[in-house]
């Protein structure tokens, strides 16, 4: 049932009508990128260059390369509880929320394109909202600081 | 980006794996079947999250497998529409941008949704590239292959396969997401960490 699509290396593929059998339940919530990398920690994924000792497939491993290098290395469950406490103010939709802490807009124009009439809903209030964001989730200064706590998460995982 | 779902399906375990834990079996059996597949209107699976129940393992006449009907989560990548992601460049050709998030790159840019107004070079350094250029009034903003590129989901769309594919045809790919980069914040991170300092120097 299973068909491997066109020619070349190209992903394989699970049919339309197959997949329409199977889903029970398409959205069963929506996950952070942190979550996702959270996820993908506790499987044993890490920065270790051989790769050989957790049990990830290798499209796995391709996720947890881009999920590092984005905002969600720096991030925890705690932080993330304390920025949604302190934008519930905003009144901003569950996307959007989500796409900021995806993105962590460092700048206002890059949260006007994440916000919707960001001008209309926010006015100055975006400004604030930087803020918070700056606060809550602090670019990493040095990288050397950032390298060190990725690993002491992925250990915590592994215990 | 990623998304849950939850899934019910009757998998069959082959008889060489009978002698292993069963959520085990199963859990293997998954993840060869969905892990980076795409599923029509899911999106491409990442992993698969949690097995929810395992029930079943009937074996029919005539066959070795077992068959069990399991209910499990998996983690899907499946942007929204509208939802800004961060991606790189893979390709630049007339006909607009190729960009790829590493585990994902058939994300296309076509031209009308590139910055307005703007043109091409070709790039001296790549055979059949080009390089947009984005202009405003302070010069020319350039699309080049190092920087970050943050680009907005207009569509998704999940082709059928093709019956016939066309010879010499590119690779097929189940899932195809369009990319607007034109709008205030899109486009190479460094666009607007030059228009923010320009902005902080005005007063």
């Amino acid at each position: 049932m299973r068909t491997d699509g066109g020619s070349g290396p190209s992903r394989g593929y699970l049919s339309g009508s197959w997949a329409s059998i199977l889903g029970l339940e398409a959205n069963a919530g929506p996950l952070t990128n942190f979550e996702v990398l959270n996820f993908l920690k506790s499987k044993g994924a890490s920065k270790d260059p051989t790769r050989v000792l957790a049990d990830l497939a290798p499209s796995e491993y391709k996720v947890y390369d881009y999920l590092v290098g984005t905002a969600a290395s720096n991030q925890t469950r705690e932080k993330i509880d304390e920025f949604l406490e302190k934008c519930k103010k905003f009144d901003l939709a569950k996307a959007e929320v989500l796409n900021i802490l995806n993105i962590r807009p460092s700048s206002v124009v890059e949260t006007y394109s994440i916000i919707e009439f960001c001008d209309q809903r926010l006015g100055d209030g975006v400004e604030e909202l930087m803020q918070i964001v700056e606060e809550v989730f602090p670019a990493p200064s040095t990288e050397p600081v950032n390298e060190e706590t990725i690993n002491e998460a992925a250990e915590t995982n592994e215990n | 980006m990623f998304y849950l779902s939850r899934i019910e399906h009757k998998l069959r375990v082959p008889p060489d794996l009978h002698d292993r834990p069963i959520e085990e079996a199963i859990k293997g059996e998954l993840q060869k079947l969905f892990v980076d597949k795409v599923i029509a209107n899911l999106g491409l699976c990442i992993s698969v999250y949690d097995i929810r129940s395992i029930t079943g393992g009937f074996i029919f006449p005539s066959e070795g497998s077992a068959t069990y009907t399991v209910v499990f989560t998996l983690i899907m990548f499946r942007p929204f529409v509208g939802e800004i992601i961060a991606a790189k460049l893979k390709e630049s050709n007339v006909n607009g941008l190729r960009l790829s998030v590493g585990f994902f790159d058939d994300i296309y840019v076509p031209v009308h949704l590139l910055p307005d107004p703007c043109h091409h070079v070709p790039d001296s350094a790549r055979r059949d590239s080009v390089i947009w250029i984005w202009e405003i009034m302070e010069g020319e903003n350039f699309i080049d292959w190092e920087d970050e590129i943050r680009f907005q989901v207009h569509s998704i769309t999940y082709p059928p396969i093709p019956v016939e594919p066309p010879k010499d045809s590119k690779p097929f790919s189940p899932m195809v997401i369009t990319g607007s980069i034109n709008s205030d914040g899109l486009g190479p991170l460094t666009w607007w960490n030059e228009a923010e300092l320009e902005v902080t120097e005005e007063p």
